[in-house]
């Protein structure tokens, strides 16, 4: 097993996929697509292969943009072919209408569909997940409905045009001017694309399309992101069309159909879909297999449907994941490679979602494809004491000492607003301060769930440092009002303010821009990344940009190094480029609470972080909440009543959704109440 | 009486995407996979019986027998071998990939070879009972093959969801489908229901195929359009509810029918489509419409 | 010793994900109506331990239920062998009710719902955790966390095992469910069951065990 021998530098990886070898980066994939086409298009413009060739390039466009979407994003959506038909029909109607240049009107068409999808969307990526697929499948078919019926458009045949990308008298040069372009949008194509995902926004895309519920409550505004992820395959989708309208001169009625939209998908499952690299290997294998000999093209059906099958046995990344294994086989067997090389789990790299699936709290399915529970950490990772290989921390490590600049910046982020910040480190004992400075109010909080009254008249406050703990026995609405104050869930009564401000109307991610930081009782972590990539979702600073600045602007490695600092202000250096689901359930935890904090927020929900936690751990836990709680307001849901009442200066204790006992640990040990439902004395 | 008939032949056709519905979203209950090759099921359940008879001759009974009986064949292969190495060995598939795009590719594979062996024309089984269609007074006509197929789709239906809610082993096939690792602990073999259900399941669509053929005829393209209308059906019941998805299923031939009569021929299907789009679109989390594609 | 009869018998197994080893040939056994905890640090191997028992992970080496030799990977062969594991992370079906969810812990002896319904076994889960009462026609995956340990207790003891094997018992519970918990394996295990008990804290599984199974790094002694 290669061992994590892991710096800073390696855990950047290449480009491309964030924190993972990937074929390639944004510009070798352009050359690699610009460079074998310019080579094609010199030799074999002309001749069957080169006209193959630019036919397999055109889908490749469309296929780049839908490995963004639907591959890498999990977006599903049926609407490529719509709008591929959208693009061509609409640089042949502008040619032979209105005789304007194919190349002048693909850059309009393409530019209209942007307009037309960001209508379109706005209505559709409402839907996430399967009611997206479903709303969308109509879409080809009220394509062909609309387009049979049109006469104008060439009704169930198609519209011919005249007007080459590169009009030319001599059918050489046009060849030739064709193919060119065509390389050239589709390496544009791919550029864009493979930027964008290797972007510190491609690593929200990718929490987005694994676990919507995480990527909220990091911040991630996940309505805007499927907005923009529909525009953005459609526009592919019909620069696509437009690029084959001006090529194969005709648009077949059939373009806007089914079996269009579904060989588009098999190109990019059959290449690859989380690579655009692989999504352009697709078209290229899909087209190539077409046109192979006369068996295969009259028996299309079967061969892509055997093909289709075999390669997603094999794997089900595709092409490109059949290439990326052959790849890190090759890196391992050379040993001089292998030294080199950064760890990540050997196994699956599906990459969905880690941990506790086992209930409905969680939205994945259940049943996880390796059961990531008790394995021996890789050698180097030995705790000073002794704890055996799944000690995390390192043993040197000083609450007190460690990070100074990342303390500093945490404490310095504290500017409250209309709260008390109190001189050094304690809050005083109790709580107090004059309701109007306090940094989280609830008032009356109440919540039904049908018949049931899980939260009755709960009103508790907080100051903006310290720690409080919130406990009772299973059932008494403990996690749902940690959902109220996080904003996953809204109250049926009474109001949240913070720093002063209701936050009804907030959702979570707005929650969390504002400093509100939580962890579950189920680990919500992205198998098949590492923990320095898993910790970065909280530190994007991309939430407010538009997807078009990821083009632009990669600042995915800043957001590495935040995510570095907050490791290492838990002494959790060590593991930052360990992949999360070779850990155990320990270790995963400990990220998740990396996580929360690497925001550096004012309120931190923390719901049973110290559940699976050893002794020597709980240890250490305690000591990292003291620590922490020096710089936040922490409110700790916990059932370990030793660990409560060593580290919380004010304990609330809820039963039946009711608050029975709110104060000191001395009161909260001698109380009856407390004693008779909590310890069972 | 032109709303009469056209209700009775929505139910009918309705009926059938109900059936379709209610195998995809058992199907989906036990192993989170979406059969959309089910309606190719039943477009080789119409089109092999009918070129047994029509061009070999076969008597019906022997038609019908080696047609379900090659259906039920070729699923229970197609687990065996695609699913079993898919889902059984040590890396497990799950997401899109398994949820969709491996019976996507069945699908594509059967309509090759239907249309290798059936050619591309339209065909039908021959009706199970043939004569002319029932008239009832105020002018209702009910064809008796669609009387044949509600029939059938209600006795199928009853008969399942009391096997569901009253027994143990249905609990069981939904445990499958909820908890893969959580249904072994308990001794439920995943992979057995997994391969019966989807044996019945072919089974059965390839009966209503048989049985509704001589009504709309089919060549070998025609699975496609049927398992998407399923599959939509399917979705609207939310895959976890079979009975609301065979409401789906009805409501949605009553509507297309509907359609067909009062607005002219090419905009009822895109009508329909843009409906049944907006349907979803207008509350999609009332559909109760879950992330099936996580992973 | 000759003439005991033996639960469980586990010789030399080990597990194995990939490359790394969770489990280095372990070897021990239980007799009949024995009571042991299976401890050490999270991480070591303690877990993989039982699920490489109950078959739900693969691995090598020798396992031996009542005499019988267990096939390497077959859950289904011990829950009708009599041992039942009730795993870490619960494992429930989140869709179905709490009622549901524990009677299909029958579903190892019987296929019939009425006996299920009817039996002892479903009977006493239910009592164990009268708590739960209320939340028995809830959807699983809406109950608490701790109400979800209860649910998959019983569903444990719904099998009517003769072994029973629990992982983490009291993960997520507090002190007076615990305790109740701790009270009903005793229960059990009077009634002469054979206990096997993953604990972390090893001071509240001794109070009814009374062997104990240490794992580090893999190693059982």
């Amino acid at each position: 097993m290669v061992t994590s021998k892991v710096t800073l530098g390696a855990a950047r990886g290449a480009g491309g996929l964030p924190g993972r070898r990937t074929l390639a980066g944004p510009l070798t994939s352009a050359g690699v697509v610009v460079g074998v086409g310019v080579v094609v298009m010199a030799l074999f413009a002309q001749a069957y292969v080169g006209s193959v060739f630019v036919l397999a390039l055109t889908y490749a466009i469309v296929t780049a943009g839908m490995a963004v979407q639907i591959g890498f994003s999990q977006q599903v959506a049926f609407s490529q072919s719509v709008f591929m038909g959208l693009g061509a029909y609409g640089v042949a109607v502008l040619n032979t209408r209105l005789g304007m240049p194919s190349l002048l009107a693909a850059l309009l068409v393409t530019l209209g569909s942007g307009v037309v999808a960001l209508l379109l969307g706005a209505i559709v990526s409402r839907a996430s997940g399967l009611a997206l697929a479903v709303a969308t499948i109509t879409f080809p078919f009220i394509a062909v409905g609309f387009v049979s019926s049109a006469s104008y458009l060439g009704g169930n045949i198609g519209m011919p045009l005249t007007g080459s990308l590169w009009p030319s008298a001599s059918s050489t040069a046009t060849a030739v001017g064709n193919g060119f372009i065509t390389v050239a949008v589709a390496g544009i194509a791919v550029f864009v694309a493979t930027r964008v995902l290797s972007s510190d926004i491609g690593l929200e895309l990718y929490v987005l399309g694994v676990d919507e519920g995480m990527a909220m409550a990091n911040g991630v505004s996940t309505a805007k992101r499927r907005l923009e992820l529909f525009v953005l395959g459609s526009m592919f989708a019909a620069l696509g069309g437009a690029v084959y309208a001006g090529t194969q001169l005709f648009v077949p009625a059939t373009l806007v159909d089914a079996t269009t939209e579904l060989s588009l998908l098999m190109m990019l499952f059959v290449g690859g879909r989380r690579s655009v690299l692989g999504a352009v290997f697709g078209a290229f294998t899909i087209q190539y297999v077409s046109g192979q000999s006369n068996f295969v093209s009259v028996n299309i059906l079967i061969v892509e449907g055997v093909l289709i099958t075999v390669v997603l046995l094999v794997e089900p990344e595709g092409l490109a994941g059949i290439g990326m294994s052959l790849v890190r086989w090759v890196r391992r067997s050379v040993p001089a490679l292998a030294a080199r090389s950064a760890a990540s789990a050997t196994g699956a790299a599906a990459g969905g979602a880690v941990g506790g699936a086992a209930t409905g709290a969680a939205p994945a399915r259940a049943g996880n494809a390796a059961p990531a529970l008790e394995r021996s950490a890789a050698p180097g990772l030995q705790g000073a004491d002794g704890d055996g290989p799944a000690a995390m921390t390192d043993g040197s490590w000083d609450a007190g000492q460690a990070a100074p600049d990342f303390r500093a910046a945490w404490q310095g982020r504290q500017a409250p607003q209309g709260a008390q910040a109190p001189q050094g480190a304690q809050a005083p004992p109790g709580g107090a301060g004059p309701a109007a400075s306090m940094l989280l109010e609830c008032a009356g909080i109440g919540k039904d769930y049908g018949a049931l009254r899980v939260l009755d008249d709960v009103s508790l406050t907080l100051p903006d440092r310290g720690i409080f703990g919130l406990c009772g026995p299973n059932g008494a609405g403990k996690s749902t009002l940690l959902n109220i104050i996080g904003g996953s869930v809204a109250p049926s009564d009474g109001t949240v303010l913070y720093g002063g401000a209701d936050m009804a109307r907030l959702p979570p991610q707005e929650r969390f821009r504002r400093g509100v930081s939580r962890t579950f009782q189920a680990v919500h972590l992205i198998a098949g990344r590492t923990v320095l990539d898993n910790v970065a979702v909280a530190c994007l600073d991309s939430h407010r940009s538009s997807l078009a600045t990821g083009i632009v602007r990669n600042r995915l490695n800043e957001a590495r190094d935040k995510a570095m600092t907050a490791l290492e202000y838990l002494g959790m250096r060590g593991v930052s480029g360990t992949d999360v689901s070779s850990l155990t359930l320990e270790g995963q935890r400990m990220v998740e609470l990396a996580r929360a904090i690497a925001s550096k927020p004012r309120l931190l929900l923390l719901d049973e972080p110290a559940s699976g936690l050893s002794e020597t751990q709980r240890e250490r836990l305690k000591q990292m909440l003291r620590a922490v709680g020096e710089l936040t307001s922490v409110l700790l849901v916990e059932h370990d009543l030793g660990l409560v009442a060593a580290t919380a200066e004010k304990i609330f204790v809820l039963a039946s959704g009711r608050l029975v006992f709110a104060g000191g640990p001395e009161g909260f040990r001698n109380s009856e109440v407390v004693n008779s439902l909590l310890v069972g004395l | 009486m032109k709303f009469g008939n056209l209700l009775i032949a929505g139910l009918i056709t309705g009926s059938i995407y109900a059936a379709f519905a209610v195998c995809i979203a058992v199907w989906y209950r036990v192993s989170n996979i979406l059969n959309l090759a089910v309606g190719d099921f039943a477009m080789i359940g119409a089109l092999g019986v009918d070129n047994l008879m029509r061009v070999k001759h076969w008597p019906l009974g022997a038609a019908v027998a080696a047609t379900v009986g090659t259906v039920a064949a070729t699923a229970y292969v197609y687990d065996r071998v695609v699913l079993r190495l898919a889902q059984d060995g040590r890396r497990r598939q799950e997401g899109i990939v398994i949820t969709f795009f491996f019976t996507f590719a069945l699908s594509f594979f059967i309509d090759g070879v239907a249309k290798v062996l059936f050619g591309t024309d339209v065909h039908a089984a021959p009706p199970l009972w043939s004569g002319n269609s029932l008239t009832f007074a105020s002018g209702l006509h009910v064809a008796r093959a669609g009387i044949l197929v509600l029939a059938f789709a209600a006795i199928v239906g009853a008969l399942f969801t009391l096997y569901i809610r009253y027994t143990l082993s249905g609990k069981a096939i939904e445990a499958c489908g909820e908890n893969y690792l959580g249904a072994r602990i308990v001794g439920i073999d995943n992979r057995k229901y997994r391969r019966i259900i989807f044996v019945v399941t072919a089974i059965l669509a390839a009966v209503f195929g048989i049985l509704e053929s001589p009504i709309t005829g089919y060549t070998f393209s025609s699975g496609a359009t049927i398992s998407f209308t399923g599959f939509i059906a399917a979705a609207y019941g939310g895959f976890q509810k079979p009975g609301r998805a065979a409401v789906a299923g009805v409501a949605i031939g009553v509507l297309e029918a509907l359609l067909g009569g009062y607005v002219s021929g090419q905009h009822a299907d895109t009508l329909l489509y843009a409906i049944l789009a907006a349907l979803v679109l207008i509350r999609p989390s009332a559909m109760g419409l879950e992330t099936a594609v996580g992973g | 010793m000759p003439g005991e009869d033996m639960a469980l018998r586990v010789s030399g197994m080990s597990v194995a994900y990939g490359n790394v080893v969770a489990v280095h040939d372990a070897t021990f056994a239980v007799r009949r109506g024995e009571c042991i905890a299976i401890t050490g640090p999270n991480g070591n191997g303690k877990s993989s331990i039982v699920m490489g028992i109950a078959g739900i992970v693969p691995r090598r080496g020798k396992v031996e239920v009542f005499g019988a030799q267990a096939p390497p990977s077959d859950v289904m062969w011990m829950a009708r062998r009599g041992l039942t594991l009730v795993p870490e992370r619960r494992q429930l079906y989140p869709h179905l009710s709490a009622a549901d969810n524990i009677v299909l812990g029958c579903y190892s002896w019987t296929r019939s719902m009425r006996k299920a319904k009817n039996s002892a076994a479903f009977d006493s889960a239910l009592q164990l955790f009268p708590d739960l009462r209320p939340h028995l026609s809830q959807h699983a995956g809406t109950l608490s966390g701790g109400q979800q340990q209860m649910v998959a207790i019983a569903r444990g003891l719904a099998s009517n095992p003769e072994i029973l094997a629990v992982d983490e018992p009291c993960l997520g519970l507090a002190e007076t469910i615990s305790k109740r918990v701790y009270e009903a394996l005793a229960r059990v295990h009077q009634e002469g069951k054979t206990l096997i008990i993953v604990e972390e804290a090893p001071k509240r599984a001794l109070q009814i065990c009374t062997r104990q199974v240490e794992v580090r790094n893999g190693i059982a002694t």
